[in-house]
């Protein structure tokens, strides 16, 4: 016999266990709360400081100096520095055919007293004159006809999916999904104008990662949600109860892939950006990681809570409040993989006299609510006959 | 069944060690994006009098042109007055070159009768009798006439019309071929003529206008149509200024006068290939509001039959037929169909006997056609990476760092049985470069900075096909199942979560690699390669590996999800 059959005393124990018997539905009012505070933030911070969009959206200057064995991507970037401008958004490139060496050097724009004075600077840097620096306004790379193209593209993929969802699950699943990463997506769009990061195209591509792993991770919650609803169909179990026992037995799951997921992308952050020095990794870094644990944070306390919501008013109504406590920890292992109420003899016996009597609601519930010692003390019965 | 699960397991293993050593043995590496490798830039130069607007249209055009033509992830943009393309993954300056030989700008012009060109450099005066003749385009680019006429005047077999795409005008035309065709290509030369090819690259064996072939001739099929009716026949000295011979696709040649408008007329990427219902293509292209009336005033004359557009042909009853507006781009002419009606509303289509490649062809060529400006390559220049050249290792080595943390955590969480996920990350991480690398030699789609990032996120979505699964087997030993009885439950209630969910990202990359472009697209390829592998790794390695572990006496007495397993 495993060691499961007792209770850990401590918090961590009862996770380590999947003990956990933590009332998800019951705090789902300070998941809304703060999702609507960060949509609110990003909302005004939207409107009153925008989105930095960066060089391949918006264009900016660009210059070409000759470059030497004195002069190369490096020091033009000190030169860039030099003079106050962040070398984050800069593409700086060497650009050599047979007859010329360039350095191209591309950031947003700047006004034209600066570029006059950074011109100045690159031909100082470079020991030529500043006729022999070129400098011109270069355009976006990303027109409009990508936004376009990728904006639709989303939308198609949004509809198929949710059709997806509806079908494989719940329409009102698919719906909490795309809440859920509806919500993932503005906190990460909430860090970027807050902080006021670049975007790039990298960033839409830090978006669309974020988003497809916030779906991802609902599902696998809602396919456990799923498999409850199947195994408590037979005793109308409110449906809260259904999400909170769903909650907590997938929660240890949901704290290691977490913590699988977040740690590539932190040692992206300080090994690569921090120690190893790649500026470019930091932002697309951050936004990631603060995405990714959108994500998992979502799926639990806004995804869920929120098909709850929409399932409150479907069917019969519950006939009781929803489990809480030692209770809801009861249900949470006893219906933990067996897909059966564990029913000990009294409780068969009382089922069949309820049976029939009145409803069995009670009973099945006093079922779910054995002592958890009681519970676990025979193993499951070998699955021949009947239904599942 | 414990066979099968070693032969999965063996089999998946020896596959992509195979593939992976495939891959280095042929040198197959993914290509690298322009920020972590570079590449080569071709600078285009735009014709005097470009205005900037022009440029940003090139710029868009040059780069939806690249990505139809496979090369992907171009970074176009203007700098300056020119246009600078870069390009990923390519090496060689030629390819560079014409990768990006997408310009040209498409004339419209009618088609007049063969008089009008004998000022021209046409060698021979055009009469109603060498119009029977075939025409070839000489290699050296000037138009001869065919020494060898065949004798045989094929009818205009009505092939191409142009009409509204609304049924008002259902009544539309048909369109004809300039002149009749020569049956058989008897000439070599206009087969392998170099300027033909170089615009035409898909079509050197399929003229867009081919005139019906013989079996689908009418038995009569002497109609003189081709042939200029008396009584419309202008004077036989030329009267308009301009007109010249120009070579068709098929190898013949029709006068056309002055041009009169460009492709700018249409709207840009309006033009598309449909189906009619008898199974017959037709091109439409909408027409942009500012280039309707040009476009008007030259179906007008046209349809009207005035001097300037004048009639070509008879129709089937015998009525002088519509002029036709000739299609051209870079001097040769694309198709030149007979206008059937005199105003034009918003949209035209084309119809005739297409095949689906002249089609599509077409509709390229009036896609192209919106280049308001010509551009002409004029120097190639190797790109360093832009992101800086340590960005690559910095993401590699820090995701190598992030890759043995998680292992390490899952190994002190999961202990033995965290030899599987090691295994199948293993083999994952083969696969996904395997396939990388086969996919970047296919269709040259480069790995950005954004891909590799995208990959270490997938190594989390990955390692949690895992840990559904584990966890779930935690929770059947804990209640009191043995390990060889969890096992395989264990994987069919996670087969189906991860199937779900993965099916999600696959949706995602599938919809967004068909109808977005650039670096989108670019993520959806990789998202899509994690994501098979995922699933590929999760069904024929981690379920028989752990099945046959299960199975077996090695977890007996070891620990594993911090449970003691017990004896089975």
């Amino acid at each position: 016999m495993s060691r499961g059959d007792q209770i850990a005393s401590t918090a961590l124990g009862r996770l380590f266990r999947g003990q956990t018997a933590i009332d998800f539905y019951g705090r789902r009012r300070v998941g809304f709360i703060i999702a609507v505070v960060v949509i609110i933030a990003t909302i005004g911070s939207l409107f009153t400081r925008g989105l930095d969009l960066g060089l391949d959206f918006e264009g900016g200057d660009a210059w070409d100096i000759p470059a030497s064995q004195t002069f190369g991507v490096d020091e033009a970037k000190a030169v860039l520095e030099d003079n106050g401008v962040p070398t984050n958004g800069a593409r700086i490139q060497r650009r050599s055919s047979d007859t010329n060496d360039l350095i191209t050097v591309q950031i947003e724009e700047v006004t034209q007293a600066n570029a006059d004075q950074i011109t100045a600077a690159f031909a100082e840097a470079a020991g030529v004159g500043t006729d022999e620096v070129n400098f011109s306004f270069t355009s976006s790379t990303w027109g409009g006809e990508i936004t376009d193209k990728a904006v639709r593209a989303l939308i198609i993929f949004l509809i198929i999916v949710s059709i997806f969802i509806s079908i494989r699950f719940e329409w009102r699943m698919a719906l909490a999904a795309l809440a859920a990463m509806a919500h993932d997506v503005v906190v990460v769009v909430g860090v970027y104008t807050v902080f006021g990061f670049e975007v790039t195209p990298g960033t839409v591509i830090a978006f669309l990662t974020i988003l497809g792993y916030s779906l991802y991770d609902t599902i696998v919650v809602f396919d456990r949600v799923r498999e409850n609803e199947g195994k408590y169909a037979g005793i109308r179990m409110p449906y809260e109860d259904i999400v909170n026992i769903s909650m907590n037995q997938v929660l240890m799951r949901s704290i290691n892939t977490s913590i699988s997921s977040v740690i590539p992308v932190v040692s992206l952050l300080l090994i690569g950006s921090g120690l190893l020095g790649a500026v470019t990794l930091r932002e697309f870094g951050l936004a990631l990681l603060i995405g990714m644990i959108s994500g998992i944070y979502s799926s639990i306390f806004v995804a869920t809570p929120l098909l709850a919501g929409f399932k409150s008013n479907v069917g019969r109504k519950p006939r009781r409040e929803r489990l809480t406590g030692d209770k809801l920890r009861a249900a949470v292992i006893g219906s933990g993989v067996t897909g059966r109420l564990a029913t000990t003899g009294a409780s068969v016996d009382a089922g069949s006299t309820a049976r029939s009597g009145s409803h069995d609601d009670d009973v099945k519930t006093a079922a779910v609510l054995q002592p958890v010692g009681q519970l676990l003390t025979h193993p499951p019965r070998p699955r021949k006959k009947k239904r599942r | 069944m414990k066979r099968r699960l070693w032969f999965s397991l063996i089999a998946t293993v020896v596959a992509v060690i195979a593939a992976l050593a495939g891959n280095i043995a042929t040198n197959n590496e993914p290509i690298l994006g322009l920020d972590l490798q570079g590449g080569l830039s071709v600078i285009l130069a735009p014709e005097d009098g470009a205005t900037g607007d022009d440029l940003l249209v090139v710029r868009d055009l040059v780069r939806s042109s690249l990505e139809r033509s496979g090369v992907a992830e171009p970074d176009v943009r203007v700098q300056g007055s020119n246009i600078v393309v870069d390009l990923p993954g390519v090496k060689d300056k030629e390819e560079a070159l014409r990768s990006v030989s997408v310009s040209g700008i498409v004339e419209l012009r009618s088609v007049v009768n063969f008089n009008e060109c004998a000022a021209s450099p046409a060698p021979a005066v055009p009469t109603d009798e060498t119009i029977a003749e075939g025409r070839v385009l000489d290699s050296d680019g000037t138009i001869t006439v065919d020494g060898d006429p065949t004798g045989e005047v094929t009818p205009p077999v009505d092939e191409e019309s142009i009409g509204f795409l609304n049924d008002e005008a259902k009544t539309s035309f048909r369109r004809s071929a300039p002149d009749p065709d020569a049956p058989v290509e008897t000439d070599a030369p206009a087969e392998t003529d170099a300027p033909a090819e170089t615009d035409a690259p898909a079509e050197t064996d399929a003229p867009a206008d081919t005139l019906a072939p013989a079996d689908s001739v009418p038995a009569d099929g002497t109609e003189p149509v081709a042939e200029v009716p008396l009584d419309l026949a202008p004077t036989l000295a030329p009267s308009i200024t301009g007109a010249e011979f120009l070579p068709t696709l098929d190898g013949n040649a029709l006068c056309a006068g002055p041009s009169q408008a460009s492709g700018e007329v249409f709207a840009r990427d309006s033009a598309s290939v449909q189906l009619g219902q008898f199974g017959q293509f037709s091109v439409s292209v909408d027409l942009r509001g500012d280039g309707e009336a040009s476009w008007n005033s030259l179906a007008t004359q046209c349809f009207n039959r005035l001097p300037s557009c004048p009639s070509t042909g008879v129709d089937t009853d015998g009525s002088a037929r519509p002029g036709q507006i000739a299609i051209v781009l870079d001097g040769i002419v694309q198709s030149a169909p007979v206008v059937n009606v005199p105003v034009f509303d918003g949209s035209v289509s084309i119809t005739g006997s297409f095949t689906q490649d002249e089609a599509d062809q077409l509709s390229d060529v009036l896609n192209r056609g919106a280049f308001p400006v010509q551009v002409t390559p004029q120097e190639t220049r190797t790109v360093s990476a832009s992101a800086g050249g340590d960005s690559l290792r910095a993401a590699i080595i820090a995701g190598l760092i992030g890759l043995a943390l998680v292992l390490a955590f899952l190994l002190a969480y999961y202990r033995w049985l965290a030899l599987v996920i090691i295994g199948g990350l293993t083999v994952w991480a083969m696969a996904v470069y395997s396939a990388a690398a086969f996919v970047s030699g296919a269709t040259n789609y480069a790995l950005s900075l954004a891909g590799v990032t995208g990959i270490i996120v997938a190594i989390g979505v990955t390692v949690d096909s895992y840990v559904v699964f584990f966890e779930r087997m935690k929770d059947e030993i804990r209640n009191g199942r043995t390990l060889r009885n969890a096992a395989p439950r264990s994987f069919n209630s996670t087969w189906r979560t991860i199937w779900s969910a993965d099916l999600v990202s696959i949706i995602g990359a599938l919809i967004l690699f068909s109808l977005s472009v650039g670096s989108v697209r670019g993520f959806a390829l990789y998202l899509g390669i994690t994501t098979v592998c995922d699933l590929f790794v999760c069904f024929f390695f981690t379920r028989p590996a752990v099945l046959l572990i299960a199975r077996s006496k090695f977890m007996v007495g070891k620990r594993a999800f911090g449970l003691e397993v017990a004896t089975s």
